[in-house]
């Protein structure tokens, strides 16, 4: 079922390409970016399609945004980071994320700044890893996902809580105003490797549900991570 | 065999310094990027070299006048220069500010050989100098004349010319016979090869360590064996080393010529309506030699006036002229072009010259490949698409930049060092992006850091830690012994007003850096954690982080999110 749907959106694009180069355009770039083979079966599509929007929430969010990321800024597509306080530049390396074609960008907490920025990183990345502001007007938010749809970038999102702020709290924050295709709900059941003083962090077992639009049935995935 | 190619080149030594001087005595450097790109004699004397530190400098000579790059400035000013040697020499060509090029046989012909040409450039150039309102800073100017059958050669003896001139204090220019350029460069060090040709340090360094010191050494060498060690590059430092200005014979054929001109019906006079149709030309010009697999090297610029009044300009670049250095090169013959309108209207010596755009438009502009050779350097990838990515991702990392600043664009550079903000630097994305690209593709991980912590790294890493409290069970604070013993095995970890049950833990992992150095030493105590938090509903909370002990306060540095 997984190789049907696989092999269809590759003749897809194959057919997509010919249209293109008969009508004298240029060569359109792939329509979906490259993910490990290792979380590949988490998306609907098994690639990140461009144009779409994933969220990745929960304890485990912000490390499976960065190996989601990480195959395509290996293939030449570039990463903005834009919003996200605090990135651990040497896990990001882990992960396999190209750090020479990865650009951190700081605007100001404000919704339209935000949006302004966003969508100028739209223009020049395949690939965003965002962290929406708490208040995020829906007009601003409407616009960045038209933008987002019309350049085929892929947007991530995720959860950028202070540690002391209680959860519940996160919710109700300016990621709801985003429509996201793909929801990537994470939460660590067990870490293993540490025990009373001996060994250090190595795996982690976390729960992944996946729903959203795109998503036809809710489904839950036990994972493995060695993050 | 086409008969060897004769250039001349005229260099004036540290340019952008000696023009932001005040005066000729004062020591002054143009820095860029924290180090000194030019420094004026006054400055040398002192000691002040070219690619110091700026703090070095100014600590070599304390009253240093530092000024900051300033491209349009130098620019502006060397067209003095370019103009007084266009008067004699007709097509020339400007490398950057302090250096002109042009093809001697023709001028040299006429003016009477190789050193009474040089001479004539030379005093020419002191009368435009001494006319003009730079006269006081370029005193001590430094001008030097080379000529020679390769651009490299040359290029040597300019700069052999010029620091004679100023140690002498007289001008002598510096002629190597024709054909025995390849004699006379083979003594030469492999260093000039960085320093004239842009060759990259580390090559040069590698062919030292090889045991090719001179050029003669390279060139003792056969082409082939080169070639199999360097690729393209051995071929092209071969050819460097024996003084042989023709690019070797191409495999594909040229492409056809281009013809790349645009005619205005209606006369334009506004600079950037100029700028803007050189822009669309200069796109169509590359594209045609980058679709045939060749690049343009020297191009000629032309601008015609109503009036029939011509510029004409050679623009030389090695690795091949993009779009943005099109561009750039005609933005530049343009104002010079302009300049020399306005200052000719003032003065009556140059009366041949005052027409200007200001009285009459431009109906004309072509731009003619002269030089044209097969690219080798930059292959596009199978659908083209991979260099076009890098291209908007510059582009809009500019934007961003204009949009927030540059200290807001970053990106990251691997410094090293065994704490998670120390191993990478975020630095302006706009800056990494003019010093260096060649950071690029280096895989380093902290791993050979000692005292590193183990992988996997924490996903988040605070700049600023938070600061907790982390209690035993009897509720008193967990302290650590002068052993790295802990006093207890901790029980709860409270952050702000939230309690964490901690169910297992790692550590703990002492840290000592610099015992040496007072002001910058630090010992520390790192533990990784393993957190429930402690809530009402049905699925707990899990967190794993790190938690250090520095001055007897606990702070969570990190989150494994």
């Amino acid at each position: 079922m997984q190789l049907d749907t696989e092999q269809r959106v590759t003749e897809l694009s194959i057919k997509e390409l010919l249209v293109a180069q008969q009508l004298g355009a240029k060569p359109q770039v792939v329509e979906r970016l490259a993910v490990a083979d290792n979380i590949r079966d988490l998306l609907p599509d098994s690639g990140l399609v461009r144009g779409r929007i994933v969220r990745c929430s929960g304890d485990a969010g912000l490390s499976l945004a960065l190996s989601l990321c990480s195959l395509a800024t290996q293939q030449g597509s570039w990463l903005g980071v834009v919003g996200v306080d605090n990135l651990g530049l040497v896990s990001a390396v882990e992960h396999g994320i190209a750090l020479e074609r990865t650009v951190l960008v700081h605007p100001p907490k404000t919704s339209r700044e935000w949006s302004i920025t966003v969508a100028a990183a739209i223009e020049g990345f395949d690939l965003l890893i965002v962290a929406v502001p708490e208040r995020l007007s829906v007009s601003d938010a409407r616009r960045v996902q038209t933008r987002l749809q019309s350049r085929r970038a892929v947007m991530i999102i995720i959860d950028n809580t202070p540690l002391s702020q209680s959860r519940s709290t996160s919710d109700s924050n300016g990621a709801q105003q985003f429509l996201a295709d793909v929801v990537l709900d994470t939460r660590t059941k067990s870490w293993s490797g540490v025990n009373g003083g001996a060994g250090y962090l190595q795996h982690r077992d976390v729960r992944i549900r996946v729903s959203g639009r795109r998503v036809a049935r809710e489904r839950n995935y036990l994972v493995t991570r060695a993050d | 065999m086409p008969a060897p190619r004769r250039l001349a080149v005229l260099r004036c030594l540290d340019w952008s310094a000696v023009v932001a001087a005040k005066n000729s005595t004062t020591p002054c450097a143009v820095v860029h990027a924290q180090r000194v790109i030019s420094r004026t004699p006054a400055a040398m004397r002192y000691g002040v070299q070219v690619g110091m530190r700026r703090r070095h400098a100014q600590a070599l000579c304390p009253d240093i006048e530092i000024v900051a790059h300033q491209p349009s400035r130098d620019r502006t000013t060397f067209d003095t220069v370019v103009r007084s040697v266009n008067e004699l020499v007709p097509l020339i060509e400007v490398g950057e500010p302090g250096l002109i090029v042009f093809a001697a046989r023709g001028p040299s012909r006429y003016m009477g050989g190789d050193g009474s040409m040089a001479s004539k450039i030379f005093e020419a150039l002191k009368t435009s100098v001494a006319d003009s309102r730079l006269a006081a800073s370029l005193v001590g100017l430094a001008v030097g004349v080379g000529v020679a059958d390769s651009r490299l050669a040359a290029q040597i003896a300019a700069h052999a010319s010029a620091v004679a001139s100023r140690t002498a204090n007289l001008f002598t220019p510096y002629v190597v016979e024709p054909d025995k350029t390849s004699e006379w460069l083979a003594p030469q060090s492999v260093r000039v090869l960085s320093e004239f040709a842009n060759i990259n340090r580390e090559t040069i360094s590698l062919l030292e360590r090889l045991g090719l010191n001179t050029l003669q050494d390279v060139c003792a060498l056969s082409e082939s064996v080169l070639a199999g060690r360097f690729g393209e590059l051995g071929v092209e430092l071969h050819r460097l080393a024996r003084g042989d200005e023709q690019y070797p014979l191409a495999v594909v054929p040229h492409p056809p010529e281009h013809l790349c001109i645009e005619k205005f019906d209606e006369p334009v006079s506004d600079q950037q309506i100029i700028i803007n149709s050189v822009q669309r030309m200069a796109g169509a010009f590359t594209e045609h030699y980058s679709v045939h697999g060749s690049v343009c090297v020297r191009i000629v610029i032309v601008f015609e006036s109503e009036a029939g009044n011509r510029s004409e300009r050679l623009w030389y670049r090695p690795q091949g002229l993009t779009t943005s250095a099109i561009i750039e090169n005609a933005k530049w013959q343009l104002e010079a072009w302009l300049s020399s309108g306005h200052e000719s209207h003032v003065g009556e010596n140059r009366v041949f010259e005052s027409h200007g755009l200001e009285s009459h438009g431009l109906v004309r502009v072509q731009l003619i490949a002269d030089e044209v050779r097969t690219d080798t350097a930059r292959q596009l990838r199978l659908w083209g698409g991979s260099t076009q990515t890098d291209e908007t991702a510059t582009q809009a990392i500019g934007r961003l930049s204009e949009l927030l600043g540059s200290s807001a664009v970053q990106v990251a550079k691997w410094q090293g060092g065994r704490d998670l903000l120390d191993s990478y630097e975020l630095v302006s994305a706009t800056h990494a992006q003019t010093t260096d690209s060649a950071n690029s593709g280096e895989q380093r991980s902290a791993q050979n850091w000692r005292g590193a912590l183990p992988n996997p790294s924490p996903s988040v890493v605070y700049a600023e830690p938070i600061q907790v409290q982390i209690n035993d069970h009897l509720g008193k604070l967990l302290s650590v012994s002068a052993r790295h013993e802990l006093s207890a095995s901790p029980v709860v970890v409270i952050i702000g007003s939230t309690h964490y049950k901690v169910n297992s833990w790692a550590g703990p992992w002492p840290v000592e850096e610099r015992w040496w150095d007072s002001a910058r030493s630090r010992r520390l105590v790192r533990l990784q954690l393993v957190c429930e938090k402690i809530t009402t509903d049905s699925a707990p909370q899990i967190l794993a982080m790190l938690a250090i002990l520095e001055h007897g306060e606990w702070t969570v540095a990190a989150l494994y999110n």
